[in-house]
């Protein structure tokens, strides 16, 4: 299988975001021996050069479907990523000294689009919420914005969690996918297989949460949420150049 | 380039949230128009021939990309390095074609990682609380703002 080289080299070198880098010992695959090497996290991609100034990248490792553990080494401060299933590989790193191995890991264990998918999911769902209380104040005069067209990913086996347990559940244990850095990426994409079944045609995609088919623009949805905030702010000074003498009359007179 | 292969094509057989016989053109300009599977998983499209081989033809990163409408039925993805590298799709409805790019856009991991940090912000804004503590990854440099500060610890309400 090829993979496009030339786009993994631009979004390497380009200004998205970077979520760690710095050197790492890797073992190599024929040679047993470990080479140090410049590695670049973006996202779901670990991408490594020879030296941080190279531009040409030796290789990435696409980090989906794998667990990131500790690991038996004589190198100090080792880790692992391990792909179980047969055949299939297992990448042996080894770092400098123990914070930037506990650096790395917890940086490779958040890593997967998985892992990001879910969060983003659990995210909307307590954000709703949090809007949600909010509109249920009588004091507030703003009305939130409709969420009938919203519907939520709803995730079917029991290792993930409905989105509804995420909504009102509030303890950490509710989800075990997203607990603590322990669980790893596999859990999610190999043992929730139905987390991203799609057997059914008219189930949206995992994240769609405004039905929108063309355009999603969520800056847009941020200026429509303040919009309220702003028109009542536009309103208020509005009251304020007005009525400059009432203010007046209405301060306290301490004399 | 070195790259986990064996992995990728384990990748590529993920269920999907996508996938189509589509028309097929490019990078280059003047590549005919060959059928092929496409199938998105995750942020990569993977491409097969018709014919179920084990593994895909090519893989293409859904990142730092613009998907644009071409015409009614059809799709671009180009790469910003160069105006000229683009992948041309042929649907076979103009729906399809809809759907097509909005799931290639909202597969990108930028794109999930901007709503992420526009939630968690709202989420702190409304409730003073921020909603990554409880699964202890708060200070991960991936979820922070753009700017790159991360949410500040003193709690705050707007005043509405």
């Amino acid at each position: 299988m090829k993979i496009d080289e030339k786009v993994l080299t631009y979004f390497e070198s380009s200004n998205s975001p970077v979520d760690k880098e710095g050197y790492l010992y890797k073992k190599g695959e024929i040679k047993t021996s470990y080479q140090k090497r410049w590695f670049v996290l973006k996202g779901n991609l670990l991408f490594y050069k020879d030296r941080q100034t190279d531009r040409d990248l030796v290789g990435v490792i696409v980090l989906e479907g794998c667990t990131v553990q500790l690991c038996e080494s004589e190198e100090k401060f080792a880790f692992s990523l391990v792909w179980s299933e047969p055949g299939l590989r297992t990448y042996k790193f080894a770092a400098e000294d123990q914070a930037s191995q506990e650096s790395w890991i917890k940086a490779l264990l958040s890593a997967s689009h998985s892992y990001l998918a879910l969060l983003v999911v659990d995210m909307e769902s307590k954000y709703r919420d949090a809007v949600g209380a909010l509109s249920s104040q009588p004091s507030k005069p703003f009305v939130m914005p409709n969420f009938n067209t919203i519907q939520p990913a709803v995730f079917v086996t029991s290792n993930t969690c409905t989105s509804s347990a995420l909504g009102t559940a509030s303890s950490p244990n509710s989800c075990p996918n997203l607990q603590a850095l322990t669980i790893s990426s596999k859990t999610a994409s190999k043992k929730s297989p139905k987390l991203r079944s799609k057997k059914n045609a008219s189930v949206v995609p995992m994240f769609d949460p405004f039905q929108t088919i063309g355009e999603y623009d969520f800056n847009q949805l941020h200026e429509d949420y303040g919009k309220e905030v702003k028109e009542l702010i536009a309103m208020w000074s509005k009251k304020g150049h007005g009525g400059a003498n009432v203010q007046d009359e209405n301060l306290i007179d301490f004399g | 380039m070195r790259f986990n292969e064996k992995e990728l094509v384990l990748l590529s057989r993920q269920p999907s949230e996508r996938a189509a016989e589509l028309g097929m053109r490019g990078p280059k300009k003047g590549d005919v128009v060959k059928k092929r599977l496409v199938k998105l998983v995750v942020n990569f499209l993977f491409i097969s021939g018709l014919m179920r081989k084990r593994s895909p033809i090519g893989a293409l990163l859904l990142e730092q990309c613009r998907v644009e409408r071409e015409d009614s039925q059809t799709f671009s993805i180009a790469f910003l390095d160069e105006a000229e590298r683009k992948y041309v799709f042929e649907c076979d409805t103009e729906e399809q074609c809809a759907e097509w790019i909005d799931s290639i856009i909202k597969a990108s991991y930028e794109f999930m990682r901007k709503n992420l940090i526009f939630y968690r912000t709202e989420i702190h804004r409304l409730t003073g609380k921020d909603p990554l503590e409880q699964y202890g990854i708060s200070d991960e440099a991936r979820f922070q703002v753009s700017n790159g500060r991360p949410l500040p610890t003193v709690p705050f309400l707007v005043a509405l």
